[in-house]
């Protein structure tokens, strides 16, 4: 009974811990500007107040930055969901010249500082005529996504038996039809986790789009948020409720697959 | 409108600026009536927060592009011009235009223009509350015993609810003012640091009183928390500049501008830094055409009219002399009073060595302020570590004997990929067509994006390594050898802060691992609703990490943030200064980066968890083993291998999060003593424009990593293998 006791008593104790940021959040977006400072603990008080959020979308441009910023997150999640896919499934099946260095290398591009690569990705992007362009982001934020997706796409694929493509292979279907027809139905936990870690990475970006997008027309949320944030004069009430806005797709994306979530991710390294 | 202009495509002209919101507004207005007047030019403004403008022109003029037109305060011209991607505007325009501004509006650089204001002032002021003192305070005894008298627990909870005088004092720029009235110039000869001096040494004092012995500010103030309460009537008297009048107009302030006091010991005025903000043209425009209509743009900008417009919607003061006996500038009380305020105050200064000043001063005053030094170390070290930075950042390293081995190495390395992919890339090519046509297919689009994303820029980054690129080497860097490695290799700061980055990551994932366990334990074997419970714990994983840092930034607040309300309130502790001591700026900074990384390693485990077989449990039973012992002999053991591979990248994702420490600490405050190496890098390059030292910091970083991460994956291997 204490046991239980003890259980409930810290998992609300995290509870709290882990919402009340977000609630903080919501408490600053329903205050006015000006009440921004308060030595108060409530989340909801007399003066709170809408008005944050019906600016939010009649008198700045949000509905358009979140326009862009989904244009740009699903393209990435399609391409990072399909370059994926396809080479962990190459990594995982076949053996190649050059198939332990791409895995290895695949894992080191996480350890370089990625804010050093800024400059150079600037000067490509200006070479290949990509600045203020979507393309530009699609292609860098699939491509930066694409080491941990492979590597969880590729451990995926590792645990499921080699049995099943050589029965089809046998039948005669090509290995592409084996791939899409076969394999690509079986894995969709594993396909879901790379959605989410690619739709993410795009989602909340900042330092590369602000580098890339310089036509306001263009800009994404994280953009548009923080120019709510100028250096002297932060208009925190709108920031917070854009910030709040901004969260919940990636929420409810994640409430809607968290079934998915917790074979997808570990499946590989426990049978693997 | 006749045939040829129709379908002439007309000329683009970007421009780039950092104005606060209400200015973007006239901006606009002023750009959309030039372009009807205009219709073959049309003008693109961006905003950029300053710093962010700053970096991002760098990038783009690198790239040889970028904006024709970029707006920004004038101590940027100084980088900007040292770099060669600002073209001096003497080349440009006739020598007369420059004389119908205020010289305030034209600072000079190395005896060019580079820079024309459409106002001047920024410069700080006395702001006062006219509800609560009619009369401001004109001499710095004055201003204590107003402040005392108006600072206040209006309610009697035993806190203050007015302040007498607040202001963003932890930023050099709100604090220099003083520093002449108590004797002696920042800055001499124009380059020259002059920090070790009695003068700045008492303006610490002065600060430090203010704060301790006459505590009429409060003890944490950065800007938005000044501004909030003097909107809101909590305080008497502020320090700002002009920029914000029109913020507290609009919250409908009744408020006036004075100097701020004399000092009364020294008989002295404080005296702000005066400045503009400006256009500059960037020196990549190639072709004619733009260049024309860039300057047309930029003449109109600071016409007559636009600069009206801003007089008249926002109280800029006009840079253009003629303007000066305006009826909307002459009879406009604010502005008369501020140029009175400028008369006392002091060119900025525009040269890149500024910004060593800045820094150091920042790093030595908010140690002062935490009180690690006393005032008289503090005004030393600021001065010779000001002297250090600017010698780092003016230096031009020169090619030694390691440049040799260096490009000869490089280009060993070249030929040593062409001799061996002579026969690759035809492989590579038949491949395609070979009986892995399949393999070949399916890598070629991952292939192509990591090579183009990551490989190309990360060579290009080990070439930077070795180069002298820097502030003075823009445009023309080369390689010059091993020096930037034998310099990190050689300062002990690298060892310190590689010893607080393992720790930082150690703490990190340890919680993170351990919480993750413990929570992923709990909801799978006692919760109900264990789909409920998983998705609130993975609510701090959803949000955005930048929206993330900022939150905790305001919850650590030491006034004002829930955290140390909660701790006052309900378990009665004191408040603890959170961001501005070293030790809890860095524990906040963990916390924060704990709350952001559980849920991860809880789905990890959870996912562990369900594929350990019920049986194993039940045998347990039947042993009597006790809770822990079943937690100790079967759950931990056969969590291991899901937790290992999960545990190592979440320490390589941790050792190289920037954004978290960057944005907690305010980019490495108290005195940048918040840093990890990544955090060090990000400055060293942005901040402080050592782009070849930051590079060679961060191979360094990506040497560890690799090292470590082999070694591990050893140990692992031998370890399995002997099981």
């Amino acid at each position: 009974m204490i046991k239980k006791t003890l259980a409930w008593l810290s998992i609300l104790l995290f509870a709290v811990f882990s919402i009340y940021p977000m609630l903080y959040v919501l408490s600053v977006s329903l205050r006015g500007d000006n009440a921004f400072q308060s030595h108060s603990l409530e989340i909801f008080t007399s003066t709170s107040t809408v008005k944050n959020f019906i600016d939010l979308f009649v008198n700045t441009d949000f509905i358009l930055w979140m326009r862009n910023s989904l244009l740009v997150a699903t393209m990435t999640t399609l391409l990072g969901v399909a370059f994926a896919s396809t080479s962990a499934y190459a990594l995982s099946r076949y053996q190649f010249r050059g198939r332990n260095m791409m895995l290895f290398s695949l894992l080191a591009t996480q350890m370089f500082p990625a804010t050093m690569l800024i400059l150079p990705f600037y000067i490509i992007l200006s070479k290949l005529r990509l600045i203020d362009s979507f393309w530009g982001l699609f292609i860098i934020y699939s491509s930066t996504a694409l080491p941990f997706c492979v590597w969880q796409m590729k451990a995926y694929y590792d645990t499921i038996p080699k049995e099943l493509e050589e029965a089809a292979l046998l039948d005669g279907c090509s290995p592409w039809k084996t791939f899409y027809k076969i394999i690509l139905p079986v894995s969709s936990p594993a396909l879901v986790i790379t959605a989410l870690f690619s739709f993410m990475t795009s989602w909340s970006e900042y330092v590369i789009a602000a580098v890339v997008l310089q036509d306001p027309q263009l800009y994404t949320l994280p953009l548009g948020l923080r120019s709510f944030q100028a250096s002297l004069a932060t208009q925190w009430g709108l920031y917070a409720a854009g910030a709040l806005i901004v969260s919940i797709p990636v929420l409810i994306l994640f409430i809607s697959i968290s079934r998915y979530l917790v074979s997808g991710l570990t499946m590989g390294s426990v049978k693997g | 409108m006749n045939i040829a202009t129709a379908h002439a495509e007309p000329v683009r002209i970007q421009l780039w600026h950092q104005m606060i919101y209400g200015h973007r507004q006239v901006l606009a207005e002023a750009l959309r009536a030039f372009e009807k007047e205009n219709p073959d030019i049309v003008v693109q403004e961006t905003y950029r927060e300053t710093e962010e403008l700053r970096s991002s022109y760098q990038a783009a003029a690198m790239g040889g592009s970028g904006p024709e037109l970029v707006y920004g305060p004038s101590d940027q011209i100084g980088p900007f011009a040292a770099m060669n991607i600002i073209r001096p505007l003497n080349e440009l325009l006739e020598k007369d235009y420059f004389k119908q501004f205020d010289p305030l509006a034209t600072p000079l650089y190395q005896e060019k223009y580079y820079m024309i204001g459409g106002g001047v002032g920024n410069h700080l002021m006395l702001l006062y509350n006219k509800k609560l003192l009619s009369q401001p305070p004109q001499t710095s005894q004055e201003l204590i015993e107003i402040g005392q008298k108006m600072t206040a627990d209006l309610d009697g909870d035993g806190k203050i609810d007015r302040f007498g005088l607040v202001f963003n004092y932890t930023e050099p720029f709100f604090f220099a003012p003083f520093i002449p009235a108590f004797g002696a110039p920042f800055m001499t000869g124009n380059t020259e640091p002059n920090l070790g001096t009695p003068a700045l040494q008492k303006t610490f004092e002065f600060i430090l009183d203010l704060r301790d012995k006459y505590k009429i500010i409060p003890k944490e103030c950065d800007y938005e928390t000044a501004n909030a309460l003097f909107k809101q009537g909590k305080a008497a008297m502020l320090i700002n500049g002009d920029w914000s009048w029109g913020d507290y107009k609009e919250a409908r302030v009744d408020f006036g501008i004075a100097r701020i006091p004399m000092i009364s010991e020294t008989q002295r005025w404080p005296s702000p830094l005066v400045g503009t903000a400006g256009y500059s043209v960037n020196a990549n425009i190639r072709s004619p055409e733009h260049l024309a209509a860039t300057l047309k743009v930029l003449k109109y900008l600071t016409s007559e009219k636009v600069q009206l417009l801003f007089t008249e919607r926002v109280g800029v003061l006009p840079s253009l002399l003629s303007l000066r006996a305006n009826p909307l500038v002459k009879d406009n009380p604010l502005l008369q009073v501020s140029s009175q305020i400028m008369e006392v105050g002091t060119p900025m200064p525009v040269v890149p060595e500024v910004r060593a000043v800045w820094d150091s001063l920042r790093i030595q005053y908010q140690k002062l302020l935490a009180g690690s030094v006393t005032p008289q170390a503090a005004a030393q070290e600021a001065q010779s570590m000001a002297k250090a930075q600017i010698h780092d950042m003016n230096e031009v390293i020169q090619p030694d004997a390691s440049a040799f081995i260096i490009k000869g190495l490089i280009l060993a390395g070249i030929l040593a990929l062409l001799w061996m992919s002579r026969n690759s890339v035809g492989h590579f090519i038949q491949g395609f067509r070979g009986p892995q046509k399949f393999v070949y297919y399916m890598m070629l689009p991952a292939f192509v994006g990591i090579f183009a994303v990551i490989i190309y820029p990360f060579f290009y980054n080990i070439a930077i390594s070795f180069s002298n690129f820097s502030l003075r080497t823009f445009q023309d860097w080369s390689i010059v050898g091993v020096q930037h490695y034998v310099d990190a290799l050689t300062d002990p700061k690298f060892y310190s802060l590689l010893l607080k980055t393992v720790i930082w990551t150690v703490v990190n994932v340890f919680f993170h691992v351990t919480l993750g366990i413990f929570l992923a334990v709990i909801i799978n074997q006692v919760m109900p609703a264990k789909g409920f419970w998983r998705t609130l714990f993975i609510i701090p994983w959803a949000v955005p990490q930048y929206i993330t840092a900022l939150t905790w930034r305001g919850m650590f607040n030491q006034e004002y943030g829930p955290i140390n309300i909660f701790l006052q309130k309900f378990l009665h502790l004191s408040p603890v200064q959170w961001l501005s001591q070293p030790f809890t700026a860095f524990t906040a900074c963990i916390i924060t980066n704990v709350w952001l990384g559980f849920p991860f390693m809880m789905i990890v485990a959870l996912g562990g968890l369900q594929s350990i077989p019920h049986s194993l449990y039940e045998a347990a039973y039947l042993d009597k083993a006790n809770a822990w012992q079943r937690f100790r002999h079967i759950t931990l053991p056969l969590l291991m291998p899901v937790m290992i591979p999960a545990a190592l990248l979440g320490c390589i994702w941790t050792f190289n999060n920037l954004n978290i420490v960057w944005l907690v600490s305010n980019a490495g405050e108290p005195g940048d003593q918040t840093h990890i190496l990544v955090s060090y890098v990000y400055k060293a390059a942005f901040n402080l424009y050592r782009y070849g030292y930051a590079a060679a910091v961060s191979v360094l970083i990506f040497l560890i990593l690799v090292g470590w991460s082999l070694g591990s994956l050893v140990r692992q291997y031998n370890k399995e293998k002997k099981v």
